[in-house]
């Protein structure tokens, strides 16, 4: 709901961008990871505010990549792909610009890059991210730095933890559903799985509503935030 | 491996570094407060089997897997200790030696395990490990007053 309302607002400026100036969801994604990258240079040589402004243009670019490929039809799996993979890019290197300037220790930073790594990869399937990742930074003018560093790394942390008891607990109401012999059923259950990394259909309790809504074999849905993109 | 027997190790861990403070507190977290994901279980297991007492059932979760090393590695770098990954390895090892069916990479892979020492019957493990982490805590406790 919430993003057909984003996508309605932002109607008119994604035809632009693609009927106008003839820019595809994948040209947006890699323009709006350049803008990141201009943006952890910027921060890396201590021009934090210009660095902070071109992110959020990254931020915008990013953005409007998903609504582009929700507006013409142009949404892909590779496109969906390609975004996670340079939006977590953008942020390391963001990360690393501010361990460059000396504005936050560079443990700190690696450790928060790992934090929301480790995130990306259950997000999909738990279908838990708090979204608490570069957004953070604009309030550095009011928190010191290495308290937002903090606290991004100890939310992303926690929901990936968050993130794999979700999945475990799904995984135990298809252990539930096989019954009979307890001292085999993880092993009965996990033969039954048709991919360790996709969703497990359940049909019961709100942990498997995501699976069964689609049933088994069924591709993953796009996430609620829009960040499909199509290819070239 | 029974609550008791996580206790006891980790007391003779904790005994063992001198450990105090935050420290202790990070090593009964992560050497005995993983197991609180059985509570997480507990609803499943009343839904499923009821107030029946049925051995055999999966009480386990990723939180006390190996593939709960990942997000233990980098907590243990943003704390600036190796108390938690120590401790929670303990556990591990000790929970490994049980026969039961764990799943240690889950949700990244599917394999399932029974760990080490199978040919040895739990309960004779469980004894005998018992009895070592008693003896040792009183000798050590006895020796440091």
């Amino acid at each position: 709901m919430m993003q057909r309302v984003m996508d309605w607002f932002a109607r008119p400026v994604v035809r632009f961008v693609h009927l106008r100036l003839g820019l595809s969801p994948d040209r947006l994604t890699w323009l709006a990871f350049g803008a990141s990258a201009a943006a952890a240079a910027a921060i890396a040589f201590r021009q934090v505010g210009a660095g902070l402004a071109l992110m959020a243009a990254g931020q915008v670019l990013d953005g409007l990549d998903g609504g582009v490929a929700r507006e013409f039809g142009l949404a892909s799996e590779r496109g969906h792909r390609l975004d996670t993979l340079l939006d977590r890019a953008s942020e390391t290197l963001i990360f690393l610009g501010f361990a460059a300037a000396r504005l936050v220790p560079l443990t700190l930073a690696l450790a928060t890059i790992i934090a929301v790594l480790l995130l990306t990869t259950v997000c999909d399937r738990s279908g838990f991210d708090p979204g608490m990742k570069r957004v953070a930074l604009y309030f550095g003018r009011w928190v010191p730095y290495p308290a937002l560093f903090t606290l991004i790394f100890g939310v992303n942390l926690a929901a990936y933890v968050i993130g794999l008891l979700v999945i475990d607990c799904r995984f135990q109401l298809r252990m539930d559903a096989l019954g009979g012999d307890l001292d085999t059923v993880a092993s009965r259950a996990a033969a039954g799985e048709p991919s360790a990394i996709s969703h497990q259909p359940s049909a019961i309790g709100w942990l498997g509503a995501r699976g069964a809504a689609r049933g088994p074999g069924t591709p993953e849905p796009s996430r609620p935030r829009g960040k499909l993109t199509a290819d070239g | 491996m029974t609550m008791v027997a996580h206790i006891l190790a980790t007391t003779l861990g904790v005994q063992a570094l001198g450990l105090h403070g935050r420290d202790a507190a990070l090593a009964y977290a992560f050497g005995v407060g993983v197991d609180v994901d059985h509570a997480i279980k507990a609803p499943f297991y009343l839904r499923a089997i009821g107030l029946r007492d049925r051995k055999g059932y999966y009480w386990r979760s990723s939180l006390q897997e190996p593939v709960a090393l990942l997000w233990i590695a980098p907590l243990c770098l943003f704390l600036g200790t190796v108390v938690p990954l120590l401790f929670f390895t303990i556990h591990l090892a000790m929970d490994y030696s049980v026969s039961f069916e764990k799943m240690p990479l889950y949700p990244y892979s599917r394999w399932v395990t029974r760990g080490w020492l199978t040919g040895i019957p739990d309960r004779t493990k469980e004894r005998a490990l018992l009895a070592f982490l008693v003896a040792a805590n009183l000798l050590l406790w006895w020796s440091r007053r």
